[in-house]
């Protein structure tokens, strides 16, 4: 439905933006994920008409619109800091843009009101002042807003990062399920790799205005393309050549793993004193420290010169101590190299 | 962002004309006229000439109006700094009984100041005053004419003068993060070192920033020398204000302005600097506000009470005794005693019937606010440029509306009247001096930097994206301006205007030069009251416009800084 084709963009001198091509399917959840300064915001501004790429084209179902104004491409719009209106009434927020359209004042009521009942708005909150509402009322009043004109696309700029911690996975929740029931195609902007991977149907993770991978969470987070989605995307351990050789690996067989490259593998993919099939790779190692997080335990463990970080389910058995010998395991196949 | 390219269309023609108008009413009204003051100083039918410089330095009255302006304004600046940090501390530090009241004592200057504050003054303790009287009564001997010279005018100075310590140094004490102070006692820390060495170190970038606006007043000062500076002590200004009565002389008067101008540009160059070194940000992400410290040594808590209530008498018996005469008849004001009998609404009558008493009022009413409506205006258009465009050119704009910042009224007023005392092809070939336009664009001029930096604080302090969301919505440039940024600034805006318009209500340096002999307004007129001459029905009218004048400038005030922070624009 969206399609950026070789987009480019500079600020002055600053390549902000090089070669990014993206394919938004219709009603997909899609996300741009990345570190501050990476480009995602930029690319996400290049789609609503706030930047004008150098080169590249931008178009929705097959309408290059490279060159319409913002106001003209029908593209609704959260942002980070909601950028609602101070001085107007919920009410009027939502229906600034309805106004703009020229509706009629009837036509104008009634798409508020549904609207607002469909974002669980009371008619009581739409008279009060925006500052008057809570941060989860006002992102709420920042989506209607967005979607009461009925867009073709809905685009997000990390409207969850002003919220504390519990706020943010509820609102993410309530974000899921409102995208899932209006259907609407939507491109969401966050740094928090967690939000990326629940919500997304597809996430493009970018690094220094490229992109470095496009794909499922599922992809994303088990198959890395490159080093730096690996690293990005959840914890890490790096293998070296001697830990794999000492755990096992046949190195002279380059088609299972290739240890002249960099090896990783997750901290959940190393299993100790519990050998699950396919764990081929075997090391003894001892454990140097515990972190207990309820739900999981972390630990640190040294094998030979390596340190390994291991997540361990929280089974309810006891702890491993400090001091303690154990035996690590893992499989060759959930090694990523680059 | 990258801007898309400029094409001509007709739907850009407002823009340009726009533009244009700026371009030729920064060159006219502001570059132009300055330019042309150092142009008649020093080239006189074409050719260059010292002789102005030489007759100002062999003219004893000029050279001496210098040097007391070079006395009065350090001297000013260290007495108004006293009693400015005096009021910040009494108000908003120390746990002084009756704070509240004292505070609304320390700022009657808001609402009366220049000229009808000085009178009222000279009225209590000038030759014959108030007070003065009650001295001749009480000591034998007493010298009635006590009240001139230098110790007169850095004395209504010194308490005229501390309206920026109240605005701007009290509110950075209350800035000042409470919890440095607990630190401080906490570690044992005696009150007056905390005072020393905690707190004032964090007013200082606001303080010394007030104290160089202060001395700048000192060295401009215009109605505290013109009305109690006797013969002896003329400053500057009203040297500038005798020489530009005659052609003759204005190549001299037009000398000490660009002696003020440059000196005002180099203070102020002075001040951005440090106001570029930038003021000491609190840390602290939970700050506690003040909480106001009881003075623990008894015998220094009663003298800083004492001295709390004797500023406060200061400040506040001028306005008391302003209303309660000005309901007084002729006699009474005359002889200055007061009976229960002489109070009479007469005067009010006179103000509202009679054509010559109410037209200076209604003159300098029409003027003040199509003034301050010019310069909301003409500075919203300009900022939102400013704000759109972040090129040389906006930076161009920006700078050249600020020149009257830098430059004394005294200096502006000048510049005016001897540039457009000819037809100029820039101003249409029209000549202004004398007409009742010059006025209008006078104060127009003074009142554009203050609004300037006020407004486009405003429209910086908006969070962009509001913009954006209302593009993305489907609005368009206009459209937004209008229903979105408009209705944000606008408390801002307002709040400007009712400033401005207040300002300009009593104003007498600039109108002084260039006001139309038809059209008197306000502060010229309530002058000619003043001067001794004048019988006493006259200074009961100044009374009465004085009382007007402080009930419009204290409501603005009530509605600009009383009501708390309602004008500011809530996230």
């Amino acid at each position: 439905m969206i399609k950026l084709e070789n987009i480019d963009v500079c600020f002055g001198d600053f390549k902000a933006l090089k070669n990014i091509n993206i394919h938004v399917k219709e009603g997909e959840f899609f996300t741009f994920l990345g570190p501050s300064g990476c480009g995602k915001t930029t690319t996400l501004r290049t789609i609503t008409g706030f930047i004008n790429p150098v080169n590249g084209t931008v178009s929705v179902r097959g309408k290059d619109i490279t060159n319409t104004p913002v106001e003209k491409r029908n593209i609704g719009m959260v942002f980070q800091s909601y950028a609602l209106f101070p001085t107007m009434t919920v009410y009027e927020n939502i229906a600034f843009g309805l106004k703009v359209q020229k509706m009629s004042k009837e036509d104008i009521r009634q798409k508020v009101y549904s609207m607002a009942e469909k974002v669980d708005l009371s008619e009581e909150q739409l008279q009060k002042k925006v500052s008057e509402l809570s941060g989860g009322q006002q992102q709420r009043v920042a989506i209607a807003r967005a979607l009461v004109t009925s867009p073709e696309i809905i685009c997000l700029d990390e409207p969850l990062s002003n919220l504390d911690a519990k706020l943010r996975v509820q609102l993410r929740n309530e974000l899921k399920d409102l995208q899932r029931r209006f259907g609407i195609t939507s491109v969401y902007v966050t740094h928090d790799q967690e939000e990326a991977l629940t919500l997304s149907d597809k996430i493009a993770v970018f690094n220094e205005g490229v992109i470095e991978q496009i794909g499922t969470p599922d992809e994303i987070y088990n198959h890395s393309a490159t080093e730096f989605v690996c690293n990005f995307i959840g914890d890490i351990n790096r293998l070296e050549k001697e830990f794999l050789i000492a755990s096992g690996l046949d190195a002279s067989n380059k088609s299972i793993v290739d240890v002249d490259k960099k090896c990783y593998i997750r901290l959940e993919r190393i299993h100790v004193n519990d050998v699950l099939d396919g764990d081929t790779l075997k090391i003894g190692a001892e454990v140097e420290s515990a972190e207990f997080y309820g739900l999981y335990i972390k630990y640190i463990l040294k094998a030979g010169n390596e340190s390994l970080k291991v997540i361990e389910k929280n089974s309810g058995r006891p702890l491993y101590k400090k001091g303690e010998k154990v035996t690590l395991s893992f499989n060759p196949k959930d090694i990523m190299q680059y | 962002m990258k801007k898309k390219k400029m094409k001509f269309d007709s739907g850009q023609l407002p823009k340009y004309l726009i533009y244009a108008f700026f371009v030729w009413f920064i060159l006219s009204c502001l570059v132009i006229p300055n330019i042309n003051t150092i142009f008649t100083v020093f080239f006189e039918n074409g050719e260059f000439t010292l002789e102005p410089l030489q007759k100002l330095l062999s003219s004893e009255k000029a050279m001496k109006s210098l040097r007391n302006s070079c006395i009065l304004a350090p001297a000013l600046s260290v007495t108004v700094g006293f009693v400015g940090i005096s009021l910040v501390l009494i108000t908003e530090y120390f746990d002084i009984r009756g704070a509240r009241m004292l505070r609304i004592g320390y700022m009657t200057t808001l609402i009366y100041g220049g000229i009808i504050l000085v009178s009222g003054y000279k009225f209590i303790y000038g030759n014959n005053g108030f007070l003065t009287n009650i001295f001749a009564k009480v000591i034998p001997n007493f010298p009635t004419d006590w009240f001139q010279g230098f110790w007169a005018v850095l004395f209504v100075m010194t308490f005229a003068c501390t309206s920026n310590h109240m605005i701007f140094l009290r509110n950075a004490m209350r800035a000042v993060d409470f919890q440095t102070v607990e630190a401080a006692q906490n570690m044992g820390a005696s009150q007056i070192r905390i005072l020393l060495r905690v707190v004032l170190p964090v007013l200082t970038p606001s303080l010394l920033a007030v104290t160089i606006l202060t001395f700048i007043t000192g060295l401009s000062a215009t109605s505290a020398p013109l009305l109690i500076g006797g013969n002896d002590f003329q400053t500057i200004t009203p040297m500038i204000l005798t020489f530009s009565k005659t052609v003759n002389s204005r190549p001299l008067a037009a000398l000490l302005a660009l002696f003020l101008g440059i000196a005002t540009i180099l203070l102020l160059t002075v001040m951005m600097k440090i106001e570029k070194r930038g003021h000491y940000m609190s840390i602290s992400k939970v700050k506690t506000t003040i909480r106001k410290q009881k003075i623990r040594n008894p015998i220094i808590n009663v003298l800083v009470h004492i001295y709390a209530y004797i500023l406060f008498l200061i400040y506040v018996l001028p306005v008391v005794l302003i209303v309660l005469f000005s309901f007084t008849d002729a006699k009474t004001i005359a002889t200055r005693k007061l009976s229960l009998s002489a109070f009479t609404l007469d005067n009010y009558k006179t103000i509202l019937t009679e054509a010559s008493a109410y037209r200076p009022f209604i003159v300098s009413v029409i003027y003040s606010l199509l003034s301050a409506v010019a310069v909301a205006i003409l500075v919203l258009m300009a900022c939102r440029i400013i704000q759109k465009n972040k090129n040389k050119a906006s930076a161009a704009l920006e700078y050249g509306l600020l020149i009257p910042w830098l430059l004394p009224t005294t200096l502006i007023a000048i510049g005016l009247i001897t540039t457009y005392n000819t037809p100029r092809f820039w101003m249409f070939n029209k000549i202004l001096t004398g007409t009742s336009v010059i006025m209008f664009i006078g104060y127009v001029i003074i009142k554009i930097p203050f609004t300037l930096r006020m407004t486009k604080a405003a429209f910086f302090s908006l969070d962009d994206s509001l913009e954006d969301a209302a593009r993305s919505l489907g609005a368009k440039g206009f459209y937004t301006f209008r229903r979105v940024i408009l209705p944000i600034v606008l408390p801002t805006v307002l709040a400007i205007f009712a400033l401005n318009f207040n300002g300009l209500l009593g104003d007498y340096d600039m109108s002084v030069f260039m006001y139309h002999p038809l059209n008197q307004p306000l502060g010229v007129y309530i002058k000619s009251l003043t001067d001794a001459q004048t019988n006493a029905d006259n200074s009961a009218l100044s009374f009465v416009y004085a009382v007007l004048m402080m009930i419009i400038s204290g409501t603005v005030v009530y509605f600009v800084y009383g009501r708390g922070d309602k004008t500011k624009v809530k996230k």
